[in-house]
C-alpha cells in the first residue's frame, strides 16, 4: 500500500487533499463533516473584520467546465466565527483560516484572532477576482503584499499560506514579495463573466466573477510548475482537481498538498474518498511509495 | 438557465400566487428550482406541480418573491434546476401537515388517498385547503378564523396517525420541530422537508447546511430519524453573513 500522507509547511497530512476555501466551510458542521468524509483538513471561507452578507444572488453559474462566482465574500466577521471554528476542530484534523482585508494592520488583527481560535494555519485571500478594495487590489500590490506578509509573520507562530492570484501581470513578482509565508497557495479564481442570451444580461448579480473548476486547471498548473521552477518553496495546487489524476499532476508540477472546491458540485463530498482512491491506484500502479518521491518530478530546464 | 413562458397565473390567497408554465421535464414531488429575476434576485421555489404543466406557488415575501409574484401569463420565467430530492411515495392512506407556504412543496401529493392538516395564521392565508374532500381536511389558523385555533400539533393529537402509512411534513423549522417532537418515538413514518437560505442551490455555498448535510442536494427531504439526529434542527441557522442565529 502506497503512503498517501502529505506534509506541508510542517502539518501533517493524513492524505494531500484539503478542502479549499469558500466552498462548504462557512457552517462548522459542514467543516467537521467533510473531514469525517474524508478531507484531510479543511480551510474556512474568508473571513473580515467585520460582518458581511455578501452579493444578492445569483452569486454562483454553472458555465462550461466549471463554475462562475460571485459571492462576495460573505462572513459572520471574525468575532462570530470562532464558534464555528470550534465545532470543525472537533473532528480532530486541522483548521486552515482564511482572512482577508484591505490593510496590513487588518489583516494581522485577524491572523492573531484566528490563531487564537486554535488554528492550524492561517490562509492570506490576497485573491478574490470580485470585491473592490480587497483581494486582487490587495494582491496585485508587490510592496503591500510583502508588508502583510512580514507583519504577520512576526506576530503568529502557526504556518502562514499565501494564496495568490492568476489575475495579476506577474505573478512570480507577487509570489516574490510573500517569499516570507511558508508556503503557497496557487490558484484562487479566474476573472470571468456569463451572460444569459435570453435575457440579455449578465447571470451574476455583480456581473464579474471568478471562475473555477476544471477549465481553470492547465492555469493553476502552469503556475504551480512556474513558482516551485522559480522559488522552491513548497505549494499547495488549487484548482479544477477533479480526480486523482489531476491531483498527480498538480505534485508533478511542483504542489506537495492539494485543495478541492468546485468538484464538490460534481461528486459531492465523497469526492475526497474518490480523489484518495485514484491517487492510491496511480501510486501502486507506478510503484511509488510516498507522495514526495512525485513532487515537481515534471519540472525540468 | 432555463427559459419558459407564463401560461396561466392563479390567485391562491392575498399574498400567493400560483404561476403555470410548460417544462419538459421530469420533476419529483419535493423538489425544487432556483428562480432568476434579471436585475433583481434568485430564489429557491419547490415545484406545486410536478405533472405535465408545471407549476410554483410564489408568497410575496422579499423583492425577487414580490417580482415574481407580479409576473404575467405571456412573461417569461427563468430558472435552473431540477434540484434536491423528493418524498418517498406510498401506498395506502397518507396525511399531509403543510403550515402557510409549506403546502406548496405537498401540493404534488394531494391524491385520493391523501387527508391534510392545513395551517396558516388565519382563514384567508389557508392554502391548498380546497383540494381536499371535506372528511379528508383539518383546517387550523393562529387566530381561530378556521378550523383549530393552534398549531398543527393540536389538531394531530386528536388523530389516529397509526392509520396513515406516511406523514409529509413541511412549513416553518419551528412548526417542523414541534411536528417532529410530537411524532418522535411514535409508531409512524414520516418525511419532513426543511426551508433554509439557499444561495447555490448545487452544494457548494453552505448557505443551506443543517448538521453538514446540504438541503439543496441532500435533502429538502429527510426522514423523521435523519432529522432528530441533526443538532442544528429547530435550533440554529445562519444568516446571508453566515452568522449563526436561534431560530
Ligand atoms: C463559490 C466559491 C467561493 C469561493 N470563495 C473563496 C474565498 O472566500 N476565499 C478564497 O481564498 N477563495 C475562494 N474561492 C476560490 C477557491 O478556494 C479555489 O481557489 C478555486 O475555486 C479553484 O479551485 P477549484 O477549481 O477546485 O474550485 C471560492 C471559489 C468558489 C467556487
Ligand atoms: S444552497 Fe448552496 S450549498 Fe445548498
Amino acid at each position: 500500500m502506497p503512503d498517501i500522507s502529505a506534509k506541508i509547511a510542517g502539518l501533517e497530512l493524513e492524505n494531500p487533499l484539503i478542502l479549499a476555501s469558500g466552498i462548504l466551510d462557512e457552517n462548522g458542521y459542514t467543516m467537521r463533516r467533510i473531514m469525517e468524509e474524508g478531507a484531510a483538513a479543511v480551510v474556512t471561507k474568508s473571513i473580515g473584520i467585520d460582518e458581511r452578507a455578501g452579493y444578492r444572488p445569483p452569486v454562483i453559474a454553472e458555465v462550461d467546465s466549471g463554475l462562475l462566482n460571485a459571492v462576495g465574500l460573505a462572513n459572520p466577521g471574525i468575532e462570530s466565527f470562532g464558534e464555528e471554528i470550534e465545532i470543525a476542530l472537533t473532528a480532530g484534523k486541522p483548521v486552515i483560516g482564511s482572512i482577508f482585508a484591505s490593510t496590513v494592520e487588518d489583516f494581522v488583527n485577524l491572523a492573531e484572532k484566528m490563531e487564537k481560535f486554535s488554528v492550524s494555519g492561517v490562509e492570506l485571500n490576497l485573491s478574490c477576482p470580485h470585491v473592490e478594495g480587497f483581494g486582487t487590489e490587495v494582491g496585485s500590490d508587490a510592496s503591500l503584499v510583502e508588508e502583510i506578509v512580514t507583519e504577520i509573520k512576526k506576530k503568529i507562530s502557526v504556518p502562514l499560506f499565501a494564496k495568490l492570484s492568476p489575475n495579476v501581470s506577474n505573478m512570480l513578482e507577487i509570489a516574490k514579495a510573500a517569499e516570507r509565508a511558508d508556503a503557497y497557495v496557487l490558484i484562487n479564481t479566474v476573472r470571468g463573466m456569463s451572460i444569459d442570451i435570453n435575457a440579455r444580461k449578465p447571470v451574476l448579480s455583480n456581473r464579474y466573477g471568478g471562475l473555477s473548476g476544471s477549465a481553470i486547471k492547465p492555469v493553476g498548473i502552469r503556475y504551480v510548475y512556474e513558482v516551485k521552477k522559480e522559488t522552491g518553496k513548497e505549494i499547495v495546487g488549487v484548482g479544477g482537481i477533479e480526480t486523482g489524476y489531476d491531483a498527480i499532476e498538480y505534485i508533478m508540477a511542483g504542489a506537495s498538498a492539494l485543495q478541492i472546491g468546485t468538484a464538490l458540485f460534481r461528486h459531492g463530498r465523497r469526492v475526497f474518498d474518490l480523489v484518495n482512491g485514484q491517487i492510491n491506484d496511480f501510486m501502486a500502479r507506478e510503484k511509488v511509495d510516498r507522495i514526495d518521491e512525485l513532487i515537481g518530478v515534471a519540472i525540468s530546464g | 438557465m432555463i427559459c419558459v413562458a407564463v401560461t396561466g397565473k392563479r390567485e391562491e390567497t392575498p399574498l400567493v400566487s400560483t404561476l403555470y408554465f410548460e417544462w419538459d421535464q421530469i420533476v419529483k414531488p419535493g423538489q425544487f428550482v432556483m428562480v432568476w429575476l434579471p436585475d433583481v434576485g434568485e430564489i429557491p421555489m419547490s415545484l406545486s406541480i410536478t405533472e405535465g404543466t408545471k407549476a410554483i406557488t410564489v408568497k410575496e415575501y422579499g423583492p425577487t418573491s414580490k417580482a415574481l409574484r407580479n409576473l404575467e401569463p405571456g412573461d417569461r420565467l427563468f430558472f435552473r434546476g431540477p434540484y434536491g430530492d423528493s418524498f418517498t411515495p406510498a401506498e395506502g392512506e397518507v396525511l399531509l401537515v403543510g403550515g402557510g407556504t409549506g403546502m406548496a412543496s405537498l401540493r404534488p401529493l394531494i391524491s385520493l388517498n391523501s387527508s391534510a392538516v392545513v395551517s396558516a395564521r388565519n382563514e384567508k392565508e389557508l392554502l391548498f385547503d380546497d383540494e381536499f374532500e371535506r372528511e379528508r381536511i383539518f383546517r387550523v389558523t393562529d387566530d381561530g378564523s378556521a378550523g383549530v385555533k393552534g398549531t398543527p400539533v393540536d389538531q394531530l393529537r386528536s388523530m389516529d396517525l397509526e392509520r396513515f402509512s406516511m406523514l409529509y411534513v413541511c412549513g416553518p423549522e419551528k412548526m417542523l420541530k414541534a411536528v417532529h417532537d410530537y411524532l418522535k418515538g411514535r409508531n409512524v413514518k414520516a418525511e419532513f422537508s426543511l426551508e433554509r437560505l439557499m444561495k447555490c442551490g448545487i452544494g457548494i455555498c453552505d448557505s443551506c447546511s443543517v448538521d453538514g448535510y446540504q438541503l439543496c442536494r441532500d435533502g429538502p427531504v429527510f426522514d423523521i430519524e435523519s432529522i432528530g439526529r441533526m443538532r442544528e434542527f429547530g435550533v440554529t441557522k445562519l444568516t446571508d453573513s453566515g452568522r449563526r442565529v436561534k431560530i
